[in-house]
């Protein structure tokens, strides 16, 4: 066994135990990092591979998602920070039998496929040859795709702007009332009269 | 093997002599600047500390040997229920990318600690995941003004990662090539300064941001009590102000080798061009964090979408058009 291989099973087994440690632990944050050693873990075989492209591109995807995704749950969170403990799993039978049909299917390819062996010719530049490919040959399924996705990102950015079309999404809004129909909270009743007369001129219009 | 220990040597030696620079090259800044002595002594919710040290050290070279001292001797104190392990480690880890980043700085042609065909990438793997390790350093230590440092900083930081990506791709068109010894082989004729004159002026920020120095300091700032770093003390805090200052060292280096022609120069040997390249763009970054104001983080945000990223497009489009003529 030589260092590749080595490097090969501690980074495999570094995948596999923070993958399940996602589905073991009790905070959102946690779970996001922890899958996101698994996919850090999983680069660096991609690595070991050759691609030293798609290996380091691995890294800094996962990064900027599981970041995202991080955030949005904690946003969304009712317990602050995400630090109290809580269920990480439900509908656990559904989630098993899915689980075990994918590992199923997979193992199947894995141990059934009939993978080609073509070693690397020697000299071959990995990184100028994927170029070609994502701007050759495959170009119009990678351009669709970019296209889409960067309309898809410029969408969520106008709709979650506080700047939009019909104005700042801010303007007049006003804080609950503290009890049904009352004035609301934290605002003197003055304000809170002016503000009700601007959303009323809003339906108007 | 021998070539693997020079290396490790050399990037853990040039790590911890750029934090001793950067540390008294700030102080000198701030008394030829005459603003009172804030920045990264002062981050940490520990200005007091800082602010007697100083006082009785008046010495810039003994200074950062005090403040470290102090942050050495301090207590730890902990919060009600923190994620033990991630506050810990998220420190040692930011610390760890920073070596690694700036491992991929080329010393001379033939010495090149890790010379990977995709370096440029590599680097812009290290921020996204620099920006993870700051949000979990607030983030564990399940305390509020901690926890609004990380938000700011994830929202603030990926506006600068934009930027540098597309600056970064500016310095690998004319190379044609991702590998950072290309980069550096291409401004053989013409620095990339001069090439792409708004190449470096963005990188200087993208500096500032990943180690949320001087006025993009966001995520430590002051009226976060210290955010991410407000529950932070001791060698925890020591390890994290080691670590943001490593940060910079290595960034130096990229900037130094994706801008400045990296180790060519004439007469004097590579290694100590690259080290005077460093330590200028280290100069500039301090005197910039000391003269450059500090925007509310709101309007930092408009001005990086707003300015800086179209100023990025400029600048690849310039680049695209110097590579094709």
């Amino acid at each position: 066994m030589n260092l590749v291989d080595l490097a090969f099973l501690v980074n495999a087994a570094i995948a596999v135990y923070s993958g399940w440690r996602v589905f073991r632990t009790d905070s959102m944050v946690r779970a996001s990092f922890l899958l996101l050693i698994s996919f850090l873990a999983v680069g660096a075989i991609m690595l070991l591979l050759g691609a030293v492209y798609l290996g380091i591109a691995i890294f800094f995807m996962m990064a900027v998602e599981m970041m995202i995704m991080a955030l949005f749950m904690l946003m969304f969170m009712m317990n602050p920070a995400g630090l109290n403990p809580m269920n990480m799993v439900h509908q656990e039978k559904l989630s098993m039998l899915a689980g075990a049909l994918a590992f199923i299917a997979l193992g199947a390819v894995a141990v059934f496929g009939d993978f080609p062996s073509r070693p690397r010719p020697e000299g071959m530049d990995v990184v100028v040859s994927l170029g070609r490919e994502l701007l050759g040959d495959s170009m119009l399924v990678f351009e669709s795709a970019g296209v889409t996705l960067l309309a898809t990102m410029i969408g969520v950015v106008v709709m979650s702007s506080r700047r939009g079309r019909y104005g700042d999404a801010n303007e007049g809004s006003v804080p609950p009332g503290l009890e049904p129909d009352g004035t609301p909270a934290d605002q003197s009743e003055h304000a809170g009269d002016r503000a009700e007369q601007d959303s009323h001129q809003a339906h108007h219009h | 093997m021998t070539a693997a220990l020079l290396s490790t040597i050399m990037i853990l030696a040039t790590l911890a002599a750029g934090v001793y620079a950067i540390a008294v090259i700030d102080r000198v800044c701030s008394a030829a600047i005459g603003t009172a002595t804030l920045g990264p002594a002062a981050a940490g919710g520990n200005g007091v500390a800082a602010i007697t040290v100083n006082a009785i050290s008046p010495n810039v070279f003994l200074a950062p040997i005090h403040q470290a001292a102090a942050w050495w001797l301090a207590p730890l104190h902990t919060t009600e229920a923190p994620d033990a392990t991630a506050w810990r480690l998220a420190p040692v880890l930011y610390l760890t990318l920073a070596a690694m980043g700036l491992a991929l700085v080329p010393w001379s042609e033939t010495f090149v600690p890790v010379d990977l065909a995709t370096g440029i990438v590599l680097w812009g793997a290290l921020e996204p995941l620099a920006t993870v390790l700051i949000f979990l350093h607030g983030w564990s230590a399940n305390a509020h003004f901690a926890l609004l440092g990380s938000y700011r900083y994830v929202a603030i930081g990926l506006s600068y990662i934009l930027v540098s990506m597309f600056v970064l791709i500016g310095v690998a068109l004319p190379a044609e090539s991702l590998q950072i010894s290309a980069v550096v082989a291409s401004q053989q004729e013409l620095w990339n300064v001069l090439r792409q004159p708004l190449g470096l002026p963005l990188f200087l920020i993208v500096g500032l941001g990943i180690s949320f120095w001087g006025p993009l300091d966001f995520a430590d700032s002051s009226d976060l009590a210290g955010g991410t770093s407000a529950e932070s003390s001791g060698r925890s805090l020591l390890v994290w102000q080691f670590a943001r200052m490593a940060m910079l060292v290595s960034f130096s280096g990229i900037a130094a080798a994706a801008f400045l022609g990296g180790p060519m120069g004439p007469l004097l040997p590579g290694p100590v061009w690259l080290i005077l390249k460093m330590l200028f763009i280290l100069v500039l970054l301090m005197a910039l964090g000391r003269l450059l104001p500090r925007l509310s983080p709101e309007r930092f945000m408009t001005l990086a979408w707003v300015v800086l990223l179209p100023l990025a497009f400029i600048d690849l489009v310039w680049a695209g058009l110097e590579a094709l003529s």
